[in-house]
């Protein structure tokens, strides 16, 4: 039992290493629009992310996972107690080792990838080809495609709208004021929706798809003309035109919520495996669900929450200096989209990560002529590395594997 | 440090855009300048003034190469891409005119303007400047339209190039009327050809601003 109880330090240690790369990793996508339009100050920006990131992994991360994120692996694999505690550590490892890299060399990769990517490697290890879910797999792939297209469908779309209804009218501040509950409500929607589908408290609700879409839309409604009431007594208008004003207040919102989904999405990442662990360490066997104890999603959060805190601050300023065309109208567009998309995408249980999101995003403003200049090509080399992570993950997973064999 | 996310978001070409109109201005001053000192007689400073110009149009062609340079293949921009090559193109014509203007006035600078024209050359390049500076002010109100999409701003923009355009016709009335009078007045045939000639490239300096305005009509289209 000795021996078992190291190990499960070691799974402590690399979870939370784990976790605090998905923080230093991730912290530009879900704040860097509201950064780079200036609607929130970098240490705002640092602060609720951290925040929020915890909360969102604490009381909406999923409290039951599944042992193999995805169902990517068969779960015959669990069978032998001593190679799952194994391939566990080695999956956490090599996934934690690949974002390390990542963010080291700032290649966009996504850390549900990596784990993803690091679970078919240990998968392999243990039980062959065989084992693998190519189906699933194939999932994987599409996401590639999907969310990027998605988002950029979604952000032109929403910024000709905008552009349409609002800035290309004669008084595009009271017109501004006058869409604002729908456009609040609208975000409203897709968060609404989003907690009922997503998240364990929304699942305990057990609504059906057609009441949940109309509970969603009543409440959105009804919240959106409330936040308009609110928005209009706190309205300031300073430099800023009125109707950027409008949507830099609604845009703190929308960053609130990306930071929020972002927490509760990702932690099942870091924390995932070590669940997984920590169920062979105190009961000796695991199914192919785990329940997760409350005190363990904390931990992963705390660990994002830091990982945002040590790299948050260097990663901001380097948004807030770099990018200066994007304005809170195009920035609400990019956050809307980045939203939407991991929204849609993760409920046809795609693998979705917020950095393809949010990079689609900008590319459908950027399409739709909001941007003074983006370079298109850029999501080519994105692409790349989104490709790379998966087999870069497993490969690494599996000489880590090799290497644990050796030892435990 | 390079992030992905940054990385999409390259320099804006309107930053370099308005740079080499301010260079535009400014060159346009030197040459105010350079022709006046022509006219008073005891020009020392004519050299110095040429010089002058040729720095400033080579800072504003290495600003039109950085533009051109800074742009990959795959950039989405709020303007077509060649439109704005041709704007920038048509700006930068303005500075090699009037770079070509003072060079050929230095071929001839001891015999200079005749004294019955002096004023006609005067009152003709300060109507030339008019559609310059008019330049210098459309790029940050064009940059201010694709930025809020507002439908005043962009009759903001069209109004300039209208402005701009008037312009362009008084400085063509000017011309004719100076090329007249040097017919008139000159008997010699080596001064009538020189000057006709000056005339013809000061009046392309407006022409050219007219044609960058009018880009820049093409750019703000719906």
């Amino acid at each position: 039992m000795g021996s078992e109880y190291y190990v499960l330090i070691i799974g402590y240690i690399f979870g939370f290493y784990m976790a605090w790369n998905i923080g230093a990793n991730d912290v530009a996508n879900s704040m860097a629009s509201a950064v780079g339009a200036k609607a929130i100050t970098i240490r705002q920006a640092v602060f609720i992310a951290g925040i929020l990131n915890i909360v969102g992994a604490v009381f909406i991360g999923s409290h039951v996972t599944k042992t193999i994120r995805k169902g990517i692996v068969s779960t015959d694999i669990l069978a032998d107690p001593h190679l799952t505690l194994i391939g566990a550590l080695a999956a956490l490892l090599a996934a934690a080792l690949w974002v390390s890299f990542a963010t080291w060399k700032s290649l966009p990769v996504s850390t549900t990838h990596s784990i993803v990517g690091a679970m078919i490697g240990f998968g392999i290890m243990a039980g062959g080809f065989s084992v693998i879910n190519w189906g699933k797999l194939a999932a994987v792939v599409l996401s590639w495609v999907i969310s990027p297209v998605l988002a950029m469908v979604i952000a032109f779309l929403m910024f000709k709208m905008i552009v349409k209804f609002i800035l290309s009218k004669e008084d595009p501040f009271a017109q501004a004021l006058k869409l604002a509950p729908y456009f609040i409500s609208s975000a409203l929607f897709v968060v609404i929706l989003s907690f009922l589908f997503k998240t364990p408290l929304g699942k305990r609700l057990a609504i059906g798809t057609p009441l949940a879409l109309i509970v969603a839309l009543v409440l959105a409604l009804a919240l959106g003309f409330l936040a308009v009431k609110i928005l209009r007594k706190f309205i300031k208008i300073t430099n800023l035109s009125g109707e950027e004003e409008v949507f830099r207040k609604i845009q703190i919102g929308t960053s609130c919520y990306v930071a929020l989904a972002q927490g509760a999405n990702d932690v099942a990442n870091a924390i995932g495996p070590l669940a997984v662990i920590y169920f062979l360490v105190k009961t000796g066997s695991v199914g192919a669900k785990v329940p997760v104890p409350i005190f363990l999603l904390f931990f992963g959060g705390i660990g994002i929450a830091c990982g945002i805190g040590m790299a948050g601050h260097r990663v901001m300023d380097t948004i807030g200096k770099k990018i200066t065309t994007l304005t809170n109208t195009r920035g609400f567009s990019v956050d809307f989209a980045a939203a939407t998309t991991v929204m849609v995408a993760s409920k046809m249980g795609l693998p979705v990560s917020t950095t393809h999101a949010a990079v689609g995003g900008v590319m459908g403003v950027g399409l739709a002529r909001g941007l003074e200049a983006v370079n298109f090509r850029i999501i080519f080399k994105i692409i790349l590395y989104w490709v790379l992570t998966v087999p870069a993950a497993a490969i690494t997973s599996m000489v880590i594997f090799k290497i644990l064999q050796l030892f435990l | 440090m390079r992030i992905p996310f940054i990385s999409m978001f390259i320099t804006s070409p309107f930053d370099g855009l308005q740079e080499h109109a301010e260079k535009v201005k400014e060159c346009a001053w030197v040459f105010q300048r350079a022709i006046e000192c022509i006219i008073e007689d005891r020009c020392e400073d004519f050299e110095h003034f040429r010089k002058d110009i040729d720095k400033l149009e080579s800072e504003a062609d290495a600003i039109k190469r950085r533009i051109r340079g800074h742009l990959p293949k795959g950039t989405l921009l709020a303007v077509d891409k060649f439109e704005l090559f041709r704007y920038l193109s048509e700006q930068d014509k303005v500075l090699d005119v009037v770079e070509e203007g003072l060079d050929w006035l230095s071929f001839r600078a001891a015999a200079g303007i005749p004294q019955a024209l002096e004023k006609d050359f005067m009152i003709f390049v300060e109507a030339v400047m008019n559609p310059i500076e008019a330049l210098s002010k459309m790029v940050p109100e064009a940059r201010k339209y694709f930025s809020n999409f507002s439908d005043d701003q962009r009759v903001v923009v069209k109004d300039m190039i209208r402005t701009l355009r008037q312009y362009e016709h008084e400085a063509d009335k000017l011309e004719d009327a100076v090329k007249e009078k040097i017919f008139n007045t000159i008997d010699d045939a080596v001064t009538v050809f020189h000057l006709i000639r000056l005339t013809e490239i000061i009046g392309s300096i407006a022409d050219h601003a007219e044609n960058a305005g009018d880009m820049m009509r093409a750019m703000i289209a719906k």
